[in-house]
């Protein structure tokens, strides 16, 4: 994100925060920042923080312009409250865009059924082969499944306050609704 | 009494959205759906708003989108609301153009307590319906090239020809068209491309001529001179192409007529003769 504000818009104020629950991602996410060219600077910052509740982690309301976040928000023990949280940290006109796994849209039932079947059976499995970790894939497979899909994702995401896109699509579904990308915008009043 | 329409309902498939066009069942026209709520919630609307003020300075391209999202007293973010980018800013002023014709005609209808279109038929009211919508275009004629290539982009067409099928039949529906037999599909589909037609002829008498310029000097002038005439000439060309389809229409029907009988008399005949058909 900080190259693209960079190098495409030759912005060099724009800085981000990167907020965590748990500090042993947050040290990952900082050691990898240092080998890249932003580390160092001032533009980069990590925060402990528990999504459902940045108050606690200093945030303000209204003091930030983009909230994003990417296979994260299926893992909150309640996005609602994160929702609500977003929408009190961004500034009116702010975006917030959530890239997360959905349900699969096309017209087959059968589709889903397989997609659902490799997701139990044969993605633990792999784990286990590869990372020796049945556990985790698990509850991928388990936290995909539990997370609602994209239409009612998107009522949730309208009933914390975010005005979504009625002329166009209101979500963009990629690998034919495996992933869906949802964007909100924070209205003016 | 308000006719019905007799259409056959349209299939929901559980399509993936990604690009969809406006998906509200409907590509017609219909009594029972008159209110239906703005294709444009209040966001979208202020901010499409303002950045087709700066269309004609900027183009339909993501600085108009930028510029309107400030000036609205949004964030340049806020743009994020358009995936489709400047496509949604062509769309925005299609629809808004469609949408301002009823007001139109009954601007033109109540001017003269009814005169203008009284004793008239439906082609009168659909040639100023025609002539109304070209002339929305006139703020923004010498970017409307940049739209079309825009609107020819394949994640954008299926759209805009959709634009297009609904503007015809606004057109139709506003001019009191109440047929409903196949000259339904056939009225439309000729209205689209002598609209479309006459809109590329204005498109293109529009852009002032660089050798012209250079003789005269004078661009100011010479660009308000090039509008008037052309303005006209488009008005000649719309009658022109309308005229056409009329005597096409007329030809065809006529083609059909005499095949019809020459088909019936041959068959009566070999009957006569004795043949069994």
């Amino acid at each position: 994100m900080l190259d693209h504000a960079t190098d495409v818009h030759g912005d060099g104020e724009t800085s981000v925060v990167v907020a965590d629950i748990n500090a042993d991602m947050l040290a990952e996410g900082r050691k990898r920042a240092r080998a890249s060219r932003h580390g160092a600077g001032a533009r980069l910052a990590f925060v402990e923080a528990n999504a459902q509740d940045l108050r606690a982690a200093g945030m303000a309301d209204a003091s930030f312009d983009l909230y994003t976040v990417a296979f994260g928000i299926r893992n909150f023990t309640d996005p609602a409250p994160a929702l609500r949280e977003a929408f009190r940290v961004l500034k009116p006109g702010g975006v917030f865009a959530c890239l997360e796994f959905s349900k699969i849209s096309a017209p087959l039932p059968l589709l889903r059924t397989l997609y659902t079947s490799w997701n139990f059976a044969v993605i633990p499995l792999l784990g286990q082969l590869v990372a020796g970790d049945r556990d985790s894939y698990r509850y991928l497979a388990e936290s995909i499944e539990r997370f609602p899909d994209q239409r009612t994702f998107g009522d949730m995401i309208k009933a914390a306050g975010f005005v979504v896109p009625r002329s166009g699509p209101a979500w963009e579904d990629l690998s034919g609704g495996i992933v869906a990308i949802h964007k909100g915008i924070k209205p003016l009043e | 009494m308000p006719i019905t329409r007799v259409c056959t309902p349209r299939l929901r498939l559980l399509t993936s959205v990604r690009y969809c066009p406006i998906s509200r069942g409907r590509p017609y026209h219909s009594y029972e759906h008159e209110s239906d709520p703005p294709p444009f919630n209040a966001t979208e609307e202020a901010v499409l708003a303002a950045a087709l003020r700066q269309v004609p300075e900027h183009g339909f391209t993501d600085a108009s989108l930028s510029l309107g999202a400030r000036e609205a007293g949004y964030l340049d973010i806020t743009v994020n609301l358009f995936p489709r980018g400047s496509f949604d800013l062509v769309n925005y002023h299609l629809v808004t153009r469609r949408l301002a014709l009823k007001k139109a005609l009954d601007a033109q209808a109540a001017k003269d307590d009814g005169g203008s279109f009284k004793g008239q038929g439906v082609g009168t009211k659909v040639k100023f319906l025609t002539l109304e919508r070209l002339m929305a275009n006139r703020p923004i004629i010498h970017r409307w090239q940049e739209a079309l290539a825009i609107m020819a982009q394949p994640s954008c067409i299926s759209t805009s020809i959709a634009e297009l099928a609904r503007l015809s039949d606004e057109i139709w529906i506003l001019a009191g068209d109440a047929g409903v037999d196949s000259s339904w599909y056939t009225k439309r589909a000729s209205l689209s491309v002598i609209y479309s037609s006459t809109g590329e002829n204005l498109a293109h008498c529009t852009a002032p001529k660089p050798e012209a310029m250079l003789m005269s000097g004078l661009l100011e002038l010479f660009m308000t001179q090039d509008q008037s005439t052309d303005f006209a000439d488009t008005q000649k060309f719309l009658d022109r192409r309308l005229e056409d389809v009329r005597i096409v229409g007329s030809g065809i029907s006529n083609l059909k007529g005499y095949l019809d009988f020459t088909a019936h008399s041959f068959i009566n005949v070999l009957r006569s003769k004795g043949v069994r058909i």
